[in-house]
């Protein structure tokens, strides 16, 4: 009883009409007496927490929800004890189910006739009647009208349930058999639902549909515990398939879509009982032939046992069907697990029934179609043929694995007198099927999925005599019927494919050792040691052959390279061969139409068709240049050789798997993401065993998906996935990988990344590419050490560093002569330390030279090089002959060898960059140069450095630190250095570089450059810029050193302000900032104010000085530190007018530099 | 996992800091302003100062998406100032914080982590008791992150080309800088500053 009152309370959630306590697990045998329809409001009231209380205070039940309980198994009592007097069916004929056996309805609102009427109905024919809505209870819900709220919200409202108008009963009752009540539907509801079914419809069985007007074969006790529905479970079969369609709105069903869909049922069985019986209900009672129970029912009885009695079914059908057709039989040859596969491609033909019954659909909502199929992915694998094809090449080369190494050093099939041989096996895929049917050999026969001819299930092979009729591959079955009334449709039958083309490939390996694969019946031959004629006498061998063992004809194409023989086999077919030797291949091509050739589609036809050409003698006319201009370079050039007859493709040449991938694009429906991920992983398990199957691994995993357009409708096709957006993920991850976790992983999180309503997804694929050998990536650790890496890349160095050399030296030796005409310059520049840098360098110290190509020594940071532990440093060194501690050691010893060579190395830069560069103005600049050497070379370094300022700057931070020849390696001006980097430097070694450069030469050389390149201002401006901020960083020396200079000058100035201010640096901690020496100065300034009496401009302006260059100093980093000096220097000029005056000088300069860098005025 | 971050170049844990930095500040800045009822915001502790984090998830998203677009940017040292603008409705700006950033690229040592957090953090403490600085802003105004870029970023991903030219109108005069906080370290060099209308040369005109 509790347990019933929490089961009301939560459904009174859900809806407020559900009232699922189980009453009819206590008694079924229950009649109604209260004739009373009880009140909507009541009803609701059952199922409400508040009125469960209040009830529960008075009567003896504890809650409303049991009071509930009990009055419904009354009201089933009194409706059974009632049904029994008034029931009309005759007992006597007791094999007949009453009309309304099964059927449960329950009248909402007004209908009518009214709702007693159609109860009375229920009790004279065998229903239920159910006074309150329960949707494990009621099958059928009866209303002529609906509020706009419950159509809106038809889900809730119905629970799946069908919607029927009450004249469903009354017609169903005149016909004195169940009918259908599709079309009964209610109207408002029709136009609401015409949405697509999902999938698990198809596996709902409507098993009965072929079982209709059969004799009673069996009887079987079944669901002892649901006494409701305790029934003789007869198994039935059609004679005749084609009964089923004379019934209007009943699908047709082939015997075995009947036995699939059974063994379907029992999957959804074992999932949910409940709503499988639902549907098992539904679908009984859809049936004209309600008095016949049909097959689907014996699995109402317990989800265990299920599985079994349909097994048991089927054997019993398949006894006891000698009149059925012949496709009964050969679906029982299949294997149970394909037969149970094939549920859902036989659902391509419901098509035409689901549009029509919409209400399953809501039913099977419940379960989530696509994907209420655990095994959906695999089943859908299972019977896809095109993936029998695809995954075809694996078992082959499983089964022939000697083969693609042999051939892949094969040879080009272009070469002279070769021949090629292209069988193919004719209308593999139906002639394998009838070729145990010889009825079937000149009838037209079409392999499909299933033959309802109102399907869309495409058609995927045609034998000739269907070909003939128009039927073609990848139609709809519907069309292909109505194109050929009579086309028989069959099945696939994978086992015997993968049979026939085993044989097939046997007798091919067996003519010729190189073979090619190109699909299961399909290949090419090499045959080029024999000749034409030969390979022609080979090919009828082997079709002799094939036959013999297959019982299916093939056809050969013979001829000189893949193209013509693959042409040749068109002429052949069917049941043919044919020989086109090198000199027809003109006149064959010239009445070619260009479809023929393969590469050639719809859109390239259609532009071909544009230019008015039809076939390949026409496109012959038109040159390579022009097609390759209107059809991109790769297809012009194929169009061009394919239109001739040349191909060069070679025969036996295995592509390497590129990616491997599954993709369900047919049947994809999801309700919510836990659906959605459900399936992937599915598929990631699926690619996960096509990867291992091959044999591969990879690393970038891509997630496809076909989502569908915005206004895109239903697609034509049944369950097809119509107008679609194709959208893909990709994620590379490091290490290959054929792992379903991690692929499920990453798919998991590619899906998220497409953010989109899973119920727009239409289709799903799954592709892993970058692929690596299995075998290999389980090396990979050994690959990626950092050994090997570095081998591979000092052996490129190590090769690379010699012609650099060379080249560096014809480059050195090269600029020279051609640098200018001053010869006699030449010889000077490159004296005493210059040469013997020039021959000192080793290898190594050569690729200094920066010149194009660097060989990865100089690479090397060598502060990193020396900080590395050391058994990394002496494998880097073993990999690099040793060198790398004989640099180190030059490093650290020699010096100045290095930074010869290194002036050296600039040097040669520099006449090779004249050289090339420009060679007119310096030549005009070297012309000048003669009188003044030094000016000259200035000048010529100017030029070199806008080249390539970084290369420079570079090496003079490199001979920075050098000290100990700066005048050998800076002899140029300052002009030359880097600012930027000068600017980085420590300031110590700043101001060293500075004082090192020869004073007097800073004039001269700004004059030279201005007066002697007016022919290049850019450049003049350029080193103007340079030479100002070289002069701001001279500016600046006065903080620079430690104490700063000016400390130094203050303390030994005789101005008792300027000594205060130097001891208070000092004081201040000797940290250099100015505001801490400002502020320890605001507590000696008030002694000191009797000294800013003799203020001489002198003072003022060495103070100023050493403001302004503060604020140069600091002014990109840290204006606060400006301004809390100048916020203290201006508390100070109230106390002190020598403050006043300096800053009142400093003022206009900072202010000026602080809109120069921040654009804007300090706010002091 | 180590291994990654020793990998990362210091710009990028720089530039990692720096966004969650300015992210912190910029919510405090606007704290300060008062732009919000202080309800709308709650005290957090960032860095061990007490700060003021957004409760609105919309004004907590807009600092933190503006502030987080930077990151690349500010990675490869083309963001040369990060600006808090408020201004009324007219669009005329009246104050600006002014975020100065320059990231060196090529430092290429490792950044202490905390050191850098230690020096931001200077800049927390700093800002609140800089409020006397700034100047009362009006009831109506407004307000919005502006960022400045030394070069127009190149043809960027599309998913970070979601930059809105601003619309507020620019001082006629060069604004009154007063610095508020100033860092100058190796890899990162950052400062902070107010900006205000220049109006003691336009009063005198008017007087």
């Amino acid at each position: 009883m509790s347990f019933n009152s929490s089961r009301s309370a939560n459904s009174c959630g859900k809806s407020k009409r559900s009232n699922d306590s189980n009453s009819n697990n206590i008694n079924n045998n229950k009649k109604l007496r209260k004739s009373n329809q009880k009140t909507l409001g009541m009803a609701w009231g059952s199922n409400s927490l508040s009125s469960s209380k209040s009830s529960s205070r008075k009567s003896n039940f504890t809650d409303f929800g049991s009071y509930m309980v009990e009055k419904n198994r009354k009201l089933h009592d009194q409706f059974d004890a009632e049904a029994t007097t008034s029931s009309i069916i005759d007992s006597s004929n007791s094999g007949n189910k009453p009309l309304f056996h099964g059927v449960s309805i329950f009248v909402d609102g007004f209908t009518v006739p009214s709702s007693q009427e159609l109860r009375s109905y229920m009790l004279k024919y065998g229903g239920r009647f159910e006074n309150y809505f329960s949707r494990s209870r009621v099958t059928h819900i009866i209303c002529s009208n609906l509020p706009d709220s419950k159509v809106k919200n038809i889900r809730s409202f119905s629970r799946g349930l069908p919607v029927v108008k009450p004249t469903w009963v009354l017609d169903s009752v005149a016909a004195n058999k169940l009918l259908n009540w599709v079309p009964y539907q209610l109207e408002q509801l029709v136009n609401n639902m015409q949405k697509q079914p999902k999938l698990s419809t198809f596996f709902v069985p409507k098993t009965n549909l072929g079982l209709q007007e059969a004799k009673t074969l069996a009887n079987r006790h079944l669901n002892p515990e649901e006494g409701c529905f305790l029934e003789n479970a007869n198994s039935q079969e059609s004679p005749s398939c084609e009964v089923g369609e004379s019934i209007e709105y009943s699908p047709e069903f082939k015997e075995e879509t009947c036995i699939y869909g059974l063994a379907k049922v029992c999957e959804v069985i074992k999932e949910e009982p409940i709503s499988a019986e639902q549907n098992l209900l539904e679908s009984m009672t859809a049936e004209p032939s309600c008095s016949n129970l049909n097959v689907g029912e014996a699995f109402k009885s317990s989800p265990c046992k299920s599985s079994a009695s349909a097994n048991d079914c089927l054997g019993d059908r398949s006894e006891k069907s000698p009149s059925s057709p012949q496709i009964v039989g050969e679906a029982f040859k299949s294997s149970p697990c394909k037969s149970s596969a094939s549920a859902n491609d036989c659902l391509g033909d419901r098509s035409k029934k689901s549009p029509s019954s919409p209400q399953i659909a809501p039913s099977s909502n419940q379960r989530n179609s696509t994907l209420g199929d655990p095994n959906f992915v695999e089943n859908y694998f299972k019977n896809s043929r095109l993936h029998f094809i695809g995954t075809w090449r694996n078992r082959y080369r499983k089964r022939f694995p000697s083969l693609p190494g042999g051939v892949k050093d094969g040879y080009s099939a272009v070469s002279h007198g070769a021949s090629v041989i292209h069988v193919d096996m004719d209308c593999f895929f139906v002639s394998v099927i009838i070729r145990s049917r010889p009825e079937l050999q000149d009838k037209p026969v079409a392999v499909c999925h299933s033959d309802n001819p109102r399907g869309t299930a495409e058609i995927s092979s045609a034998n000739y005599p269907a070909r003939d009729y128009g039927v073609r591959a990848g139609i709809f079955v519907r069309d292909a019927k109505s194109l050929c009334p009579h086309l028989v449709i069959v099945p696939y039958n994978f086992e015997a494919y993968e049979l026939v083309a085993d044989q097939f490939y046997q007798i091919l390996h067996k003519h010729c050792n190189k073979v090619q694969a190109v699909s299961c019946d399909e290949a090419f031959l090499d045959v080029s040691d024999q000749g034409l004629e030969d390979a022609e006498h080979i090919a009828s061998v082997i079709r002799q052959e094939i036959y013999e063992a297959t019982g299916c004809t093939a056809s050969a194409g013979v001829a000189g390279n893949v193209l013509m023989a693959r042409l040749a086999t068109r002429t052949a077919k069917p049941n043919g061969q044919f020989l086109i030797p090198p000199e027809k291949v003109e006149g064959f091509l010239d009445e070619l139409p260009i479809k023929a050739l393969p590469g050639i589609g719809h859109v390239l036809e259609d532009k071909l068709k544009r230019l008015s050409i039809q076939t390949c003698g026409q496109l012959r006319m038109i040159s390579k240049v022009s097609l390759q201009k209107d059809f991109g370079s790769k297809t012009g050039n194929m169009l061009w050789n394919y239109s001739r007859g040349i191909d060069s493709r070679s025969v036996g040449v295995v592509q390497e798997t590129k990616s491997v991938g599954a993709e369900v694009n047919w049947g994809v429906r999801f309700n919510t993401l836990q659906d959605t991920q459900n399936f992937l992983v599915k598929l990631c398990h699926e690619v996960s065993l096509r990867l291992q199957g091959c044999g591969v691994q990879g690393r970038t995993i891509t997630l496809k998906l076909k989502k569908k357009r915005k206004d895109a409708g239903e697609p034509t096709k049944y369950m097809g996935f119509g107008d679609c957006e194709n959208l893909s993920h990709a994620m590379t991850i490091p290490i290959a990988t054929d792992d379903v976790d991690v692929l499920q992983r990453i798919s998991k999180q590619l899906l998220g990344y497409f953010r989109l309503d899973v119920k727009e997804i239409r289709g799903i694929g799954l592709q892993v590419s970058k692929m690596e050998n299995a075998d290999m990536t389980s090396q990979g650790h050994e690959r990626r050490s950092l050994r090997s890496w570095l081998s591979s890349a000092s052996g490129n160095m190590e090769e690379r560093s010699h012609p650099s050399m060379e080249m560096t030296g014809g480059s050195t030796k090269h600029g020279y002569p051609n640098s200018d005409g001053d010869s006699s310059r030449l010889p000077k520049s490159s004296t005493g330390p210059l040469t013997r840098g020039h021959t000192n360098q080793t290898p190594a110290e050569a690729s200094l030279s920066r010149v194009s190509t660097l060989p990865q020594i100089c690479d090397l940071d060598m502060g990193v090089i020396e900080s590395l532990p050391p058994d990394i440093f002496s494998e880097i060194n073993a990999l690099y002959g040793g060198k790398l501690s004989e640099v180190l050691k030059k490093n650290d010893d020699n010096d100045d060898k290095l930074s010869d060579s290194v002036i050296g190395s600039s040097r040669r830069l520099e006449g090779e960059i004249t050289k090339g560069k420009e060679p007119l103005p310096s030549e005009k600049i070297h012309v000048e140069e003669i009188t003044s050497k030094n000016k000259g070379k200035e000048c010529r370094f100017q030029d070199y450095q806008s080249a390539s300022t970084s290369a420079v700057g570079s090496l003079n931070l490199r001979t920075g630190p050098m000290g100990g020849d700066k005048y050998e390696f800076m002899p140029t001006s300052l002009s030359q250095v880097d600012i930027s980097i000068l600017q980085q430097l420590p300031k110590e070694l700043k101001l060293d570089i500075l004082e090192s450069l020869p004073a007097h030469r800073r004039p001269e050389c700004s004059d030279s450059a201005l007066v002697k390149c007016p022919h290049d201002k850019v450049k003049v401006e350029k080193v103007k810029d340079q030479l100002e901020g070289a002069e701001s960083v001279l500016r600046r020396s006065l903080w620079s050193g430690h104490p700063p200079e000016w400390v130094d000058k203050f303390e030994v100035s005789n101005n008792l302000m300027l000594n205060r201010i130097a001891e208070m640096y000092y004081k201040s901690g000797s940290t250099g900032s100015l505001s801490s020496i400002l502020q320890c100065l605001i507590s000696v300034l008030p002694f000191s104010l009797d000294a800013s009496n003799d203020v001489s401009d002198n003072v003022i302006s060495s103070l100023c000085d050493i403001l302004q260059q503060y604020i140069d100093l600091k002014i990109k980093s840290d204006m606060e530190e400006i301004y809390i000096c100048f916020r203290l220097l201006r508390r100070f000029t109230t106390k002190s007018i020598f403050f006043l005056q300096a800053y009142d000088r400093v003022l206009p300069y900072l202010q000026a530099s602080f809109s120069e860098n921040y654009g804007g005025n300090l706010n002091i | 996992m180590e291994r990654r971050r020793e990998n990362q170049s210091p710009q990028v844990s720089i530039a990692r800091i720096l966004v969650e930095f300015l992210e912190v500040a910029i919510t405090s800045i606007v704290f300060l302003k008062g732009i919000y009822p202080s309800d709308a915001f709650e005290r957090r502790r960032y860095m061990n100062v007490v700060v003021h984090r957004a409760r609105h998830p919309q004004l907590r998203d807009y600092i933190h998406s503006a502030v987080k677009g930077l990151q690349p940017f500010i990675e490869k040292g083309v963001v040369d100032r990060v600006v808090v603008m408020f201004f009324n409705n007219d669009n005329i700006p009246l104050e600006r914080f002014v975020f100065s950033l320059t990231v060196s690229q090529s430092y290429k040592s490792n950044v202490e982590e905390t050191d850098l957090e230690f020096s931001l953090r200077s800049f927390l403490v700093k800002l609140p008791v800089s409020e006397s600085l700034s100047k009362v802003l009006p009831r109506d105004c407004r307000w919005e992150i502006t960022a400045y870029f030394c070069t127009l970023p190149q043809a960027t991903p599309s998913k970070e080309d979601l930059w809105i030219p601003t619309d507020t109108k620019q001082w006629d005069q060069p604004p009154l800088i007063t610095p508020i906080k100033s860092l100058s370290s190796e890899p990162l060099s950052m400062q902070l500053y107010l900006e205000h209308a220049n109006i003691l040369k336009t009063t005198p005109r008017g007087n």
